[in-house]
């Protein structure tokens, strides 16, 4: 669970070696398939578009701009995220880091540089002031202890 | 003016959350569960009072009651808090999503790989 409101994490483990794991993350046509369709290169300063539904709950239009700002085979793949329908509009950053982990791979994606002041952020202060993000943050954390509890049972 | 139902499953939600001693009450309950007894010894308050604000924490849905015995528990349900965060934050669950299925399709292609080596 990360302390910084500003971003997001999500980590995922693969039974799997992180070349396999490093081509489906950066191969185009595979990345259509879990992602989005795009015209993505592995190539640092590589601009390019996807294109997709918006995202329920955010103002995603469903039109991505994102440029390839780092990329370390296998490790580290690193994007900046923006909606193509608002070329003012902010800009989020996309990091996927790569660890070998047993014999398989973790995940580590980061989506950074949220505005802290959306509409839902606002609400929830105006419903309870500050120090609602604790609680909600370890609500979070315990659903996912249960889930993983479950996974092993 | 819109007329605007005051009693549904969200406003109880919020309404639980929008008081203080509630959040503390929950912070507390979310380290495990507790009697009402043990929850008023964390509190300047009298029984009565902590059993009025579990009432209210209950039909918020944040908090379940079970017997044991003579004595009732009171636990977090966290399943409300947990969709709570993802309102928050949709991208969240946009990634958690995401990333399942990346690692079904690179369940597929290692399968595929096996095979085309076979």
């Amino acid at each position: 669970m990360t302390e910084d409101p500003t971003s997001i994490n999500v980590d995922q483990f693969f039974p799997h070696p992180p070349e396999l794991v490093w081509r489906v993350l950066t191969t185009s046509e595979l990345m259509a398939r879990w992602l989005m369709p795009n015209d993505f290169k592995p190539e640092l300063g590589h601009v390019f578009t996807f294109t997709s539904k918006p995202i329920p709950g955010t103002d995603f239009s469903g039109t991505g701009r994102s440029e390839v700002l780092s990329i370390e085979e296998p490790a580290l793949l690193r994007i900046s995220w923006q909606d193509a329908a608002k070329p003012d509009g902010p800009v989020t950053f996309v990091t996927w880091r790569l660890e070998s982990e047993g014999r398989g791979t973790r995940m580590f994606l980061e989506h950074s540089g949220f505005d802290l002041d959306n509409p839902q952020q606002r609400a929830m202060r105006k419903i309870m002031g500050g120090g609602w993000r604790g609680i909600v943050e370890r609500g979070f954390g315990v659903v996912l202890d249960e889930i993983a509890g479950a996974e092993v049972k | 003016m819109p007329q605007r139902t005051k009693d549904s499953a969200t406003d109880r939600l919020f309404g639980a959350l929008a008081n203080p001693t509630r959040r503390d009450v929950l912070d507390l309950l979310l380290s495990g569960p507790r009697t009402v007894a043990d929850i008023a010894t964390h509190f300047d308050m009298a029984r009565p009072s902590v059993s009025e604000h579990l009432k209210v924490l209950k039909d918020g849905g944040l908090v379940a009651e079970t017997r044991h015995g003579r004595f009732r528990h009171y636990a977090v349900e966290p399943q409300p808090l947990h969709d709570l965060g993802e309102w928050l934050r949709p991208y969240e669950r946009f990634w958690r999503e995401r990333l399942a299925a990346m690692a079904e399709l690179v369940d597929q292609i290692a399968a595929q790989d096996t095979e085309e080596s076979e």
